[in-house]
């Protein structure tokens, strides 16, 4: 028997409206939707007549924004539940993955725990939807995909997720690619890659192995491409040419990418066209730190090339720092690319939705619609715009029209 | 005199140590008794009565923080959303907004102030420097609801009013505007961009010392003309400090040139700078080069921050949490060992750390203030690094704000 219920009073963005200092600001209307099975199948405006027998849920006229993903993590690596550690200092990249690998088994046993805890942090800050990376290297194999996996499932169908085998002390040495295709056949959805130039010294056979492995498993490919100038931009270029002879249009990711930001305009623009055509998304995680170069997210966004947003590996051997709330990323963004506007404010939110924005770009309500999953997080604001500068902590999520219970 | 017993705190005692690495910092449970704003006895155990006693449930003493660049008098916060207009004509374009909405934002000025106030005491601060509009729409009518906001929360917190000729000491001709607010009680003078706003570098920065030397008070300049002129700019008000003897008295806040300066003639500058006593105010702004605060203070030239706004018509972001200032500051300097972690608080502290930089207890000592916060955190860089909770601030002694007991009522 089909479920129904009410969500009543649920603020959602109608349109824009001219303010009265010139500006556009958002306009919305208070609404009652009717859920079934967790999708919305009617939305009344709330100053209708209105009367149900069906369950009701009172939302006080609180604004429902899309629920986020999380694009960018590894729920494996954190110290989460463990007790306070910073990290150690390393003069290079080199000695970062010496210390990782010193301690991966010790942690291997509390991966469950840890990835669990993380989870329901990111969760909690209305991310539903998770797209982790995973080690498999030569010093733990699949243990740490065993617990990600398990912590993921606990959560049941509350919340989505994607698991990158992450090939993370390099993909062509010894017995990795083995571990990876085994990795593939327990539970990995994705196949990942990292630096075919820094790391597997070998930038066609590092491309071609990644390749190889997900057209084998036809699995989507997640490659962390932190290789910066010329070297990263090659890397790209020439995985694009790869792309070609494969049906893999929509199917990719280049993680990080920092090079797209380090070439001239004229590059960056040539990369766009063929990224955008590729259908290849662009993770960022957005960092600030001094002297790191971004990728060129808007002129990526506006030639059509999706981007998503992550919160990355925090709290772990590589960075003491990070909340796991994806909406700071949003802010974050903004703040660095001085989106102050109602408008451009209210267009960061589609970095960490997938792509949806309530409004599109002339303003018109495009979400959510009838049929649409029943998954929101709810804020006191006034608009979208209000929640990307504002960050605020109040929040309640819901899935499939049920209150995410951690 | 109201004797006060500060129970069961953790302070940082120390590092440890693998070879030469700080692997994690020591703490020891401590009592304090506190009286007339002071701390008059430290140490474990203490076998003391007291008129209040205040149980820290093992939660981190640390010095409370000083909010050193503000706006209280223009802000949103409290108010409706509202998002910024498109800026057309540079700083200019925010000038001309000003005219019209400072006015009109009048009535709701003062409450609005009150609420920041709050908030940021809520957030751990003590201390609060704001800069307040002197201008031709507003006269001196924000120098008078700032005192007024300020006074209400006397006992609370310390603060510092900086007359702020927004619109240009030249070019919106606040002389006599500004000397009328040093006499109404600002206790510095502030100014903005003598090239940019003022258009004659000299005559702005001699006015402004002239104004200063009046009241018997310090400056605190908005410069953030950037590179050469940034530069060219400090030198001038530094020759003017060291002639009218106002050393140790002079902020530039923002001091944009000094993330545009490398090499040669940064340590010139910064030589030139620490010869005045010049400190400096950063917002550790993440749209732009962050002047270089570590390597600042290391080599003589004192770095505050600040906040600047909570949300106005200048900028929707903003959260008055100094945790997370601090935790920007380590991101962007990559500062994530522990050591690297725990020098960090100074910045916002005033300088005050419970640790020197060799690892002895230096603070709290009898005879310093007794202003502290209480945090859930086992050291002060694990509080920066995951944003621990704020508990109790403390000032004089006393408590003045609560987590537990003023959440709820606070706006975000």
């Amino acid at each position: 028997m089909s479920k129904i219920k009410w969500l009543k009073n649920v603020k959602l963005e109608v349109g824009n409206v001219e303010l009265n200092n010139g500006s556009i600001g958002t306009k919305t209307d208070i609404f009652h939707l009717k859920i079934k099975d967790g999708l919305i199948v009617d939305q009344v405006l709330a100053s209708e007549k209105f009367a149900s027998d069906d369950e009701q849920v009172d939302m006080g006229g609180k604004l429902a924004l899309p629920t986020f993903k999380e694009m960018h993590n590894h729920l494996d690596k954190t110290y989460m539940t463990l007790d306070w550690k910073a990290c150690i200092p390393v003069k290079n990249l080199a000695e970062r993955l010496k210390y990782e690998a010193a301690e991966l088994v010790e942690l291997a046993p509390t991966t469950k725990q840890r990835a669990t805890k993380m989870i329901q942090t990111i969760a909690g800050y209305g991310a539903t939807h998770i797209r982790t990376h995973v080690n498999i290297d030569p010093y733990i194999g699949l243990k740490n995909l065993e617990g990600v996996r398990e912590a993921l499932e606990s959560f049941g169908d509350q919340i989505t997720y994607e698991i990158v085998a992450f090939p993370q002390h390099g993909l062509l040495t010894g017995e990795v690619p083995t571990l990876m295709r085994e990795a593939m056949r327990n539970g990995a959805t994705i196949v990942g890659g990292l630096d075919p130039a820094g790391i597997d010294k070998s930038i066609e056979r590092s491309l071609d192995e990644v390749m190889s492995i997900a057209t084998e498993f036809d699995a989507d490919v997640d490659i962390h491409l932190h290789d910066g100038g010329l070297v990263g931009y090659y890397t790209v270029d020439k995985w694009l040419e790869m792309l070609e002879h494969v049906n893999y249009k929509g199917r990719t990711a280049m993680s990080h990418s920092f090079s797209l930001g380090d070439v001239s305009a004229q590059q960056q623009q040539e990369i766009a066209i063929k990224l955008a055509k590729q259908q290849v998304s662009i993770m960022s995680t957005v960092p600030i730190n001094m002297g790191r170069t971004l990728p060129p997210i808007e002129l990526l966004d506006k030639h059509g090339v999706p981007v998503h947003f992550g919160c990355d590996g925090f709290y772990d051997s590589w960075s003491p720092y990070g909340s796991g709330d994806m909406l700071e990323k949003a802010t974050r963004y903004s703040e660095l690319y001085r989106k102050i506007e109602e408008p451009a404010l209210r267009n960061s939110l589609k970095f960490i939705t997938g792509g949806i924005t309530p409004l599109d770009n002339e303003g018109n309500k495009v979400w959510p619609n009838n049929s649409d999953p029943a998954s929101f997080v709810f804020f006191d604001a006034a608009s979208s715009a209000e929640v990307v500068a504002r960050k605020p902590l109040d929040r309640i999520v819901m899935v499939k029209g049920e209150l995410l219970k951690l | 005199m109201v004797k006060t017993l500060l129970k069961n705190v953790k302070v940082e005692t120390g590092f440890v140590k693998e070879g030469n690495r700080v692997v994690s910092t020591k703490t020891e449970l401590m009592d304090l008794v506190l009286n007339e704003g002071k701390v008059v006895e430290f140490g474990k155990n203490l076998d003391v009565t007291a008129d209040v006693v205040i149980e820290g449930h093992e939660k981190l003493l640390m010095p409370s923080f000083r909010e050193m660049h503000i706006h209280i008098d223009k802000t949103y916060f409290g108010g409706p959303w509202k998002a910024c207009v498109p800026i057309t004509k540079g700083i200019i374009t925010r000038i001309e907004e000003e005219e019209v909405l400072l006015p009109a934002q009048l009535p709701t000025a003062l409450a609005r102030a009150e609420k920041m106030v709050e908030w940021l005491l809520y957030q751990g601060h003590t201390h609060i420097r704001s800069h307040c509009n002197v201008d031709q729409q507003i006269g001196t009518k924000h120098i008078e609801l700032t005192i007024e906001a300020f006074k209400k929360f006397e006992g609370q917190l310390t603060y510092d009013i900086v007359a702020f000729p927004q619109h240009g000491l030249l070019r919106s001709n606040a002389e006599g505007l500004m000397r009328e607010a040093m006499r109404k009680g600002a206790t510095l003078v502030g100014g903005v961009d003598p090239a940019t706003i003022d258009r004659d570098i000299e005559k702005s920065l001699n006015l402004s010392m002239d104004i200063a030397v009046e009241a018997g008070t310090g400056l605190d300049l908005h410069i953030h003309d950037g590179d050469t002129l940034g530069a060219f700019e400090f030198r001038k008000l530094a020759e003017l400090t060291n002639q009218a003897k106002k050393q140790g008295q002079v902020t530039i806040s923002h001091a944009i040139a000094l993330g545009d300066l490398e090499g040669q003639e940064l340590d010139d500058m910064i030589a030139v700078l620490s010869e005045a006593k010049i400190d400096v105010t950063s917002t550790v702004p993440i749209n732009r080069p962050t002047i270089p605060i570590t390597y600042l203070h290391d080599n003589g030239v004192p770095v505050s921050l600040g906040h600047d706004s909570l949300r106005d018509h200048w900028s929707p972001f903003g959260t008055g949490n100094t945790l997370e200032k601090l935790g920007i500051l380590a991101e962007r300097f990559r500062a994530m060992d522990e050591y690297s972690l725990n020098r960090l608080w100074k910045y916002a502290s005033g300088g005050i750390t419970p640790l020197n930089e060799a690892g002895e207890q230096v603070w709290p000592k009898v005879g310093d203030n007794a202003d502290f916060i209480l945090i859930d955190a086992v050291c002060s860089a694990q509080a920066i690094a995951r944003q621990r909770q704020i508990t109790h601030v403390i000032h004089r002694g006393k408590v003045v704000s609560e987590t537990a007991k003023s959440k709820s009522g606070l706006i975000k």
